[in-house]
């Protein structure tokens, strides 16, 4: 592979220098209104089929001799043609021609335009992302694509978000969307030891994102596609400009606004002494309001400073940032110093183009531990945090009491240090001899190294307990090459452009963790490491047409295998197919009340191979660890355990039907899409109870059921306003989707129900059920029945079978934690150097189980405790009065639709000769408007339990550019 | 012309040029083929595993282990099951909780999903702890059945075992298959008619055929009567193995239950082989009864009359079920932890007056084994959460004969081994077979009874004459021996007590107790599993 790999270099780089022989022009295409390149620009020496387009840069290189008549074309721009006489360089101005400047969209091994898109592709640039101290990268995404729900984890600084592309196609396979950053696909398992693997990827250093909804689009990915791909550009440079520094500071101040609404000292001291053997010494006298306690208020700062300087051949962008965001919950930071570095270089007359993207990120984290936010609700409110002599007041030997909460978080100590390098090397090369066919090879790696260290102190009620130390480290590599040829070109004799692509791609991931921890007072011992291996190898192809600048018709096909597959299931097949008709193209639409009209349909299938476990298909052997052995004769054997297998394992797949049309009014003033799927996904790799005997395990990871899914996604964008002083513009996306299990095990049961969806109260406990003809978040609840005056009455449910008991069998499939609707709402408003914008981002028909009013809203989680003390509870019991827990009652199901203002941020540019100086004030997570009662109505799972909350944020943002 | 034909060309070559290119693509294939992966660290496929000749006692540890532990790691993190909390998917503590929860002589408080049904007598094929007891069974089964596939002689010759080793691998076989018989025994005493797999079936998907009670039994029974003289013989295994002894005590157990099972009585079969147990030099130590159940149970004395036992370690056989379970679940209330060597009670396990009741004087009964604590706690169990209602029980306990607390040192795991079967049940079989006319003598039964009874007074006060053995006798009895030892729901239903008679506190959810339907003296199929697999089909009444 080295060699041959080795030798095509050598065939690409130096044969063309030897043979070039006829004299060639170059130059670069430039937009006349704002100087920037145009990529993409058709270049034709007239009369002849020789031909180019530019590239990204807007740089071409054409041959042609002297006389010859150049035509310069580019939808949207005036054609230009210009006779040749003999300059080596030629650059050339486009003048805008309509309204729309079609953008280049990337799709994968590969671009387009906007126009020419035949998938639900869609891109969101700088101008549209969300505002504010953005650390994660994925937060700039939220609300702004129809389909695309982006859902925070929780409030925790740096931390991660659920994505979903058209909901999720898989049950316990993965359902996050695969993320390609600059051609490298990331494991999409994450890192180890980092709050969010995508922090990696500075949100200050992001060009724009491609989100690639359907199938047709995704296909090219075929084995990680199922769930949308998400392909992410980061800032490069550009040729021909002047060095140009930039800093960039965003201050932030963040609060927690609500907490969970507990029993304050006086109504929790009215329940405690209802307890029949009510013991007053244990209560306090004060009032604390413990979750006050644990919160704090949070500064950040993100700074950026970046270089970037571009000459003919060569440029490049350099930007370091430092990260650093405190959690609201004290003690919780995270820290991030990330260097990032892209170069670009053009060689043989920018035939040959390498550019290489660097990004050097030391990951910081210090974990405050969350266990204090269950125990601040748990806290009796009549107790102090310290005692009179100053230390911490404690439940001594009640092993089971909580743990005060302030203690908890000064002592307890979690760091983590991750170092990362994400370096990728692109070489794009036109063949000397035949222009229109390019060669891409990509090699990239993701390497990351972590190092933590975790200390809690001894459990202060029980005073035989000792400290517990954890030394954790490893490493996640993720290596890629792979290469493709494309061929564009102009077939005149019938009208038609075609692009052909075909490529390989191999990627592995290896994974090793090691761990040294406390095992008993006086002992640490060292863990066996632990690791992962697997790689996927594939083979792709696309061809697409443009006939007559009408017809698009688009196919693609990609052949992979993965090595989690024994070696007869391991390959299959993706192929996609997707067709367009420009209707604004043909004659009887070309003066009519559309600016531009085009439908797209698409079909294509996918795979998924995202299960966790490496050796699913192969029967391996886990040893057990000493202190799982078991006495025989007077020492004790450590035991072996054959692990559970399927060996039939084979790869989900899912087909989807896309079906959509763009449309443009006045001038293309107003635009809009409107995308409609259907999914199916079968042969889900679903985590399901084996049927008895047969397997080594009561749950097995195999292809079982199908899942379907659809939806209709509706965005609208306007001009509003659009003149030299005032700019209007306004986004809006709509998206309702639907989705169901439609086939859950090999049986006919259509009653077999999966509990899904651990709560909080009592073990092993499920609120939500997976059952065919369901939504995967359905709950699976009792139906509370109350009384003429409405009041819940306690332990009364609807006996659904009549059986007059109330059992398992009563409970019902009721309501849903995945919305039926969700929409996003973009304003933005120029008037001279000052803007103002917001984001509004709306979910509807979602509801969210609050588990901590069903934990905790009852008299015997004050008076039943394990142990000498008194427990806080929720304050729905004294609306219920509720003497023990009711866990399954749908009372504590909620209506959880929202609306949110996102981010509400205003701004001034100073602009000056020499520095451009432009201030901003941004309030994040402004406003929420929901019925919903508990502490946030958009929890990803719908199960409201220890939330940590998501702060309101202020920033101060200056940026400085000169 | 020849315009065209240059055109032609130009075009012929740009056609071979792309083919080319894109042809290389395919060449590719050769070069990779790195997909084919095997586990890099501690874990191992089956042919690399048994390499080392120490993997075949460790495989036959795992078995054991399937009693007492629930996964790989101590006392969580890497379960063998995962429909439910791990330390909820134990063995031991979900047999116990169907043995003993069930019945008078144990409630629970908690909230766990459908935990108070147990006692109620209400559950469902939904319930999860009767559906994980289930998967328990089977994963049990399904490892035996591995261990065997793994031992055949073709798979030791392969693998050029010698001849000591080999012999060895003979007995662990043995011991598979008795663990084996074991739980299929628990699996035809709770379920009746179930999934049935052997060493001959394969791993993977396919849906197991369901074997009905009576022919299970006779299944059982074989296996048995095959491995007696295989096995090692009784008290001669090292601690913590099953031995011949055992064999004998589950084929006493399968015979007395036998008419349960298959309507056909087999009690004379019992007296025979508590003969064989009785006669194999087990012996009632002189320690006080509450000795059988401490920390050093396997060193105090008591250990002569533990014919197979589950065997716990406060550091080196860590979970939260088992043992775990049994010494910190019934603490609460007013008891004082470290009493009973732990760090904390889980206040949750009670009993109720029904079993008070069965000695005389009650909680201050002269019977040693009335180990009640009453402090603070009521006899009457009005409500079934706070853990104040009813008695408490002081029976397993993580102390040693002096008080002192068990190897780990924190207070959370236990040392007390679990004592499955034990002399004291062979004396109570032998005499309640002489009763249903199985043979034996009288005399035998009366002095078995009395030295038991011996060391529950402390002396012969309680003892009892031939006129005293009556069936409602021995039932007491085996309840005042062996009460929260696993054997409660077992002996209800052969002596037809256990559902549409006898009446306790709260069964079928009511505080006085009521009557429930009989055919809950058999467990339902558990619905998933009668979901996936469509050879099932439900017990009668579910």
């Amino acid at each position: 592979m080295k060699t041959f790999l080795n030798s095509l270099l050598v065939l690409l780089f130096f044969i063309p220098s030897i043979l070039l022989a006829q004299s060639t022009v170059s130059g670069t295409v430039t937009d006349k209104a704002n100087a920037l390149p145009l990529p993409g620009v058709n270049i034709l020496v007239k009369g002849t089929s020789v031909g180019t387009t530019s590239d990204f840069d807007g740089n071409y290189t054409i041959s042609a001799k002297s006389g010859d008549v150049i035509v310069f074309s580019y939808v949207g721009f005036k054609t230009q043609e210009i006779t040749y006489n003999g300059q080596s360089k030629l650059n050339v101005t486009l003048t805008e021609d309509a309204a729309q400047l079609d953008e280049i969209v990337l799709i994968g091994y590969g671009s387009t335009t906007k126009q020419d898109a035949t998938g639900a592709v869609e891109k969101i640039s700088t101008e549209e992302f969300n505002k504010g101290a953005i650390v994660s990268p994925e937060q700039l995404l939220a609300g702004k694509s129809a389909g695309v729900r982006v859902t925070s984890n929780n409030g925790a600084p740096g931390g991660g978000s659920e994505i979903r592309i058209r909901g999720g196609a898989s049950l316990s396979a993965n359902n996050s969307p695969l993320i390609v950053v600059d051609g490298l696909p990331l494991d999409q398992r994450g890192v180890q030891g980092v709050r969010n693997q995508l922090n990696a990827i500075n949100p200050n250093d992001i060009e724009d994102f491609v989100v690639l909804k359907d199938a047709s689009a995704t296909a090219i990915y075929g084995s990680r596609a199922s769930n949308g791909v998400i392909l992410i550009t980061t800032k490069k440079g550009s040729a021909n400009t002047p060095i140009k520094f930039e800093y960039d500071l965003k201050a932030s101040s963040s609060q927690v606004n609500d907490y969970v609404d507990v029993l304050d000292a006086t109504q929790f001291r009215a329940i405690a002494e209802t307890d029949t053997n009510y013991n007053a010494s244990l209560l306090g006298n004060s009032n604390t309001n413990w979750q006050k306690e644990i919160y704090q208020t949070a500064i950040g700062a993100i700074h950026n400073l970046t270089v970037s300087k571009g000459y003919e051949n060569f440029n490049y962008r350099i930007n370091y940032n430092h990260t650093s965001q405190q959690g609201v919950l004290t003690g919780d930071l995270y820290e991030r110093n990330a260097l990032n570095l892209s170069f670009v270089q053009r060689l043989l007359n920018n035939d040959l183009k390498l550019t290489l993207t660097t990004k050097g990120i030391l990951d910081d984290n210090k974990y405050a531990d969350n266990g204090a936010i269950g125990a601040a609700v748990a806290f009796d409110p009549t107790q102090s945090v310290y005692n009179a002599d100053g230390t911490y007041f404690q439940y001594t030997g009640e092993n089971l009491a909580p743990i005060n909460p302030v203690f908890t978080l000064e002592n307890n100590n979690n760091r983590a240090r991750n170092k990362r390098n994400i370096t990728n090397f692109n070489l794009d090369y036109k063949f000397w001899f035949l222009k229109e066919l390019t060669f891409n090879l990509n090699a990239g790696i993701d390497y990351s190294e972590l190092n933590g260290k975790q200390f809690n102190a001894a459990r202060p009620t029980n005073s035989a307990s000792f400290p517990y130390k954890n030394f954790y480290s490893g490493f996640n590599r993720n290596t890629l090459l792979d290469f493709y040829f494309n061929y564009k070109n102009n077939l005149e004799l019938i009208n038609a452009k075609i692009d052909l692509t075909a490529g390989h791609s191999y990627q592995e991931f290896f994974i090793k963790s090691k761990q040294t921890e406390t095992e008993t007072a006086t002992t640490l011992v060292v863990r066996t490491p632990v690791i992962n291996r697997n790689a996927l190898e594939s083979y792709f192809a696309r061809v697409s047409f443009d006939i007559a600048d009408k017809y698009l018709i688009s196919a693609s096909y990609r052949r992979d295998g993965s090595s989690r597959f024994g070696p007869k299931n391991r390959w299959s097949s993706f192929p996609g197919v997707s067709l367009g008709w420009k209707l604004t193209n043909e004659d009887f639409l070309k003066d009519s009340f559309f600016s531009s009209l085009k439908l797209r349909a698409g079909w294509g299938k996918t795979g998924q191979q995202e299960i966790g476990a490496n050796y699913g298909y192969l029967g391996v052997y886990t040893p057990g660890r000493n202190d799982a052995s078991v006495q025989i004769g007077d020492i004790f054997v450590n035991t072996l355990r054959p692990e559970e297998f399927d060996e039939n394992l084979k790869w989900e797949e899912t087909s989807q039907y896309n079906l959509a049309l763009d449309f443009g009014f006045f001038n293309d003033r107003l635009t809009g899409t409107v995308d409609a799927y259907y999914r199916e996904t079968e042969d889900l790799l679903a985590t399901v109870p084996t049927p008895a005997g047969s397997n080594l395990s009561d749950l097995l990871t195999t292809n079982v059921g199908s899942v379907l899914s659809k939806g209709i996604e509706l965005s609208l964008n306007g001009e509003l306003a659009k003149s030299e002083n005032f700019n209007w513009d306004l986004g809006v996306n709509v998206t309702l989707q639907e989705n169901k299990i439609t086939k859950l095990s090999l049986g006919n049961d259509p009653n077999f129900l999966i509990a899904q969806g651990g709560i909080s109260g009592g073990v092993g406990n499920n609120i939500q059920l997976w059952r065919e003809g369901l939504d995967p978040s359905t709950f699976y609840v009792f139906r509370q029945v109350y009384d003429n005056a409405g009041n819940p009455i306690e332990g009364a449910y609807v006996d659904v079978n009549g059986d007059n008991q109330i059992t398992e069998a009563d409970k019902q499939a009721y309501k849903k934690a995945s919305p039926d609707v969700f929409a996003g709402l973009t304003n933005t408003l120029t008037y001279k150097n000052l803007d103002f914008s917001f984001t509004f981002r709306g979910s509807f028909g979602n509801y969210m189980y609050n588990n901590v009013a069903s934990d905790r809203g009852n008299i015997t989680t004050v008076n039943n405790a394990p142990g000498n003390y008194y427990p806080n509870a929720h304050v729905s019991v004294l609306s219920t009065n509720f003497n023990n827990q009711n866990l399954f009652s749908d009372l504590y199901l909620q209506r959880a639709d929202f609306v949110k203002l996102d981010n509400i941020s205003i701004g001034y540019l100073v602009p000056g000769e020499k520095i451009t100086f432009r201030a901003s004030l941004t309030a994040t997570n402004v406003l929420t408007i929901t019925k919903y009662d508990g502490l946030d109505p958009e929890i990803s799972n719908g199960i409201d339990n220890n939330f940590y909350p998501r702060p309101q944020m202020y920033v101060l943002g200056l940026n400085f550019t000169f | 012309m020849k315009i065209n034909n240059i055109k032609h060309k130009a075009m012929l070559r740009i056609i071979k040029t792309v083919f080319f290119a894109f042809i290389m693509i395919g060449f590719i294939q050769s070069c990779e083929s790195n997909l084919d992966l095997q586990p890099e660290d501690n874990r191992l496929t089956a042919d690399a595993v048994f390499e080392d000749p120490a993997a075949y006692k460790a495989f036959l540890a795992k078995i054991y282990a399937g009693i007492s532990l629930s996964g790989q790691q101590g006392p969580a993190g890497d379960a063998d099951l995962s429909g439910l909390d791990e330390g909820f998917s134990n063995y031991l503590r979900l047999y116990w909780k169907m043995q003993e929860l069930t019945t008078d002589e144990a409630i629970i408080g908690w909230n766990d999903g459908t935990i108070k049904d147990l006692h109620a007598q209400t559950w469902t094929s939904g319930n999860e702890f009767i559906r994980t007891m289930y998967s328990r069974l089977f994963y049990q089964v399904a490892l035996t059945n591995e261990f065997l596939r793994q031992t055949t002689d073709a798979k030791l010759d392969a693998r050029g075992v010698d001849a000591a080793l080999r012999a060895e691998i003979q007995d662990y076989r043995a011991e598979a298959r008795f663990m084996r018989a074991l739980t299929y025994w628990h699996a035809m005493d709770l379920f009746a008619n179930v999934p049935f797999v052997t060493e001959n079936d394969p791993i993977g998907a396919f849906l197991p055929p369901q074997i009905q009670r009576a022919d299970l039994f006779d299944y059982v029974e074989s296996e048995l009567l095959a491995i007696e003289n295989e096995i090692v013989p009784a008290r001669q295994n090292e601690y913590g193995r099953a031995d011949q002894g055992a064999v004998w005590m589950l084929l006493s157990k399968l015979y007395l239950n036998a008419e349960v099972y298959t309507t056909t009585p087999r009690y004379s079969d019992v007296i025979t082989y508590t003969n064989k147990v009785i006669g194999a030099g087990y012996s009632i130590s002189t320690n006080p009864y509450y000795h059988l159940f401490l920390a050093d149970n396997n060193t105090n004395g008591t250990q002569t009359e533990v014919i197979f036992p589950i065997a716990f370690d406060g550091l080196n056989t860590q979970s939260f079920g088992g043992m775990t379970f049994l010494v910190h679940a019934p603490v609460g209330g007013s008891m004082t932890p470290s009493n009973y060597g732990i760090n904390g009670g889980w206040a949750g396990v009670r009993t109720t007056a029904t079993f008070v009741e069965q000695f005389p004087g009650e909680e201050n009964s002269a019977d040693g084994r009335a180990l009640f604590y009453t402090d603070g706690q009521t006899k009457a169990i009005a409500n079934v959460s706070p853990f104040t209602n009813g008695f408490a029980i002081e029976k397993f306990r993580n102390v040693d004969v002096n008080g002192v607390q068990g190897s780990d040192s924190t207070g959370d795991f236990a040392d007390t081994d679990f004592p499955m079967f034990r002399l004291a049940d062979a004396y109570l079989m032998y005499a309640e077979a002489y009763i249903r006319g199985g043979g034996g003598s009288a005399a035998n039964a009366v002095t078995y009874i009395n030295q038991l009874r011996i060391r529950a007074y402390g002396n012969s006060t309680g003892n009892i004459t031939q006129s005293d053995l009556t069936l409602n006798f021995i039932l007491s009895e085996r309840s005042r021996e062996l009460f929260w030892e696993a054997h409660r729901r077992t002996d209800l239903i052969r002596f037809g007590q256990f559902s549409s008679q006898g009446i306790w506190p709260w069964k079928g959810n009511v505080a006085q107790g009521v009557t429930t339907e009989s055919f809950r003296d058999v467990m339902p199929i558990p619905a998933t599993d009668l979901g996936i697999n469509t050879n099932l089909q439900q017990n009668e009444g579910y």
